[in-house]
């Protein structure tokens, strides 16, 4: 049996992979829907809240009939050469998928909040648009993206229902802390499910325990 | 007043209501999903009575029924976890028997087919991905795993094993092409539509594989429920049960 701990840390590891996989995107995404408008922007916007009210089991079947070797995306990618379902790349992709939502709708509010005549002032002095957010919207709504990209974070951290369709539960290669505990219950194994819902609970602890020392020194 | 008659109407009219005789609920291995619906749906067109199906793997069952799930009748895939609830002192007394068998298979995805000359074909390197139920308590993949280790193959695909979480989860996998391979139940490669039988273990070189049925002893309906038995140990249950693959155990109650 694998340890743990070993476990913890690849869920963890899988958890701030989507984290980075998700943040250029969710990011862009959010101030998209808060500064622009475009064609397909209410289907846009209801697209990307999606996994937050679907079933994720449901994800995760459109995810594996997309990235499996029968599946549209999945057989070029096996042409490449690339491997995607039951595999951690599988992993990290459904929690970033999930953790999606909750970064785009976080940081969408954070670049609502900021005063847009910041923004027109620079595009008069001639800045153009990238230098804007890079210098002025995104600092400007630093704090929101970062809270959106931790809720992202917790939220990848407990993904079960599309993991373990579009992964499954391969012990030392896609088990995270959610699969394995459901996995060892399932078969009777208690003892080694209550030791990662212990690990789950100090996991948690010192995240959230983070998350608001964190704030607090913010509000200081 | 008002409110009053509504509700009335409204309960009066429940569309939910259930006939008499009141549904039996079974318990049963994955694997007997459709052979059981087929059966249970001549039983009910007799008249007989309603069933009300909660299929999941074997091991999954026994543990919903040890920790007090209202069930009548319980069907395992194998004598393990139907040891699990007599253990438990759930089973009603005598009403255990082995009703049926079956074989295990290999399947692979249909659209790269292939056939065995023996079993020590699965360790060849283009099946990567193996798909078994997960072989620490899920029937098919004890069995499974059994058999690979009588083959002397467990050792060389180990690595390459997917534990699912039962033999249809193992099947599925096969079957959108995610895994190369999966070891199945031959009655569950009947039903598949996108997996093709790539091997049959011979009966003489498998394990041998028994369904037992019992009663689950907190029955509220036990006289129903031993009927719904007896009909599945009868002659009209038992061409269901073989057209759709397995062995019939015709035995004594033990």
């Amino acid at each position: 049996m694998m340890g743990a701990w070993q476990i913890a840390w690849f869920t963890v590891a899988c958890a701030a992979g989507a984290t980075i996989l998700m943040l250029p995107a969710g990011v862009l995404i959010a101030w998209l829907l808060a500064r622009r408008n475009f064609p397909g922007r209410s289907i846009v916007e209801t697209l990307v809240s999606l996994p937050l009210v679907m079933p994720p089991v449901a994800t995760g079947l459109l995810l594996l009939v997309l990235l499996s070797r029968r599946g549209a995306l999945g057989g070029m990618l096996e042409r490449l050469g690339i491997e995607i379902v039951f595999t951690w790349k599988a992993v990290v992709i459904a929690m970033a998928i999930m953790g999606l939502p909750l970064l785009v709708r976080t940081a969408r509010a954070g670049f609502e909040q900021v005063n847009s005549r910041y923004e027109r002032v620079a595009a008069t002095l001639g800045a153009p648009p990238s230098r804007i957010f890079f210098t002025i919207s995104l600092p400007l709504a630093w704090p929101s993206v970062l809270a959106g990209a931790v809720l992202g974070f917790a939220r990848a951290l407990g993904e079960f229902g599309a993991t373990i369709i579009v992964a499954g539960s391969i012990p030392g290669e896609t088990r995270t802390l959610a699969v394995a505990i459901y996995s060892y219950t399932e078969t009777g194994q208690d003892a080694q499910a209550i030791r990662l819902v212990l690990v789950s609970v100090v996991i948690a602890f010192v995240a959230l325990w983070s998350a608001n020392r964190l704030v607090e020194r913010r509000a200081a | 007043m008002r409110p009053a008659l509504i509700l009335l109407l409204v309960l009066g009219s429940d569309p939910f209501q259930l006939p008499a005789p009141a549904p039996i609920t079974v318990s049963a291995a994955v694997s007997l999903t459709d052979a059981l619906t087929a059966a249970a749906g001549e039983y009910a067109g007799g008249g007989r009575g309603a069933i009300r199906f909660n299929f999941a793997a074997s091991n999954v069952l026994a543990r919903q029924i040890v920790n007090g799930a209202p069930v009548d009748l319980f069907i395992s895939a194998d004598e393990a976890q139907m040891d699990v609830v007599g253990q438990a002192g759930l089973i009603q007394e005598g009403s255990r028997v082995d009703l049926l068998s079956n074989q295990l298979a290999v399947v692979v995805p249909n659209d790269r087919p292939r056939t065995f000359g023996s079993i020590k074909d699965l360790a060849d390197p283009a099946f990567r991905r193996i798909a078994i139920g997960d072989p620490a308590a899920v029937p098919a993949g004890v069995y499974a795993k059994q058999y690979l280790e009588k083959e002397g193959l467990w050792q060389a695909v180990a690595s390459r094993i997917v534990p699912a979480g039962s033999v249809r989860a193992a099947l599925t996998a096969a079957e959108s092409g995610a895994v190369d391979a999966a070891i199945v139940y031959r009655t569950d490669a009947r039903v598949a539509l996108k997996a093709t039988v790539a091997w049959v273990v011979p009966t003489d070189r498998g394990p041998r594989i028994v369904y037992p049925a019992a009663i689950v002893k907190a029955s509220a309906h036990l006289t129903e429920t031993q009927r719904f038995l007896d009909f599945l140990r009868g002659a009209s249950a038992a061409r269901v049960f073989e057209r759709a693959g397995f062995t019939v155990i015709p035995t004594a109650p033990r």
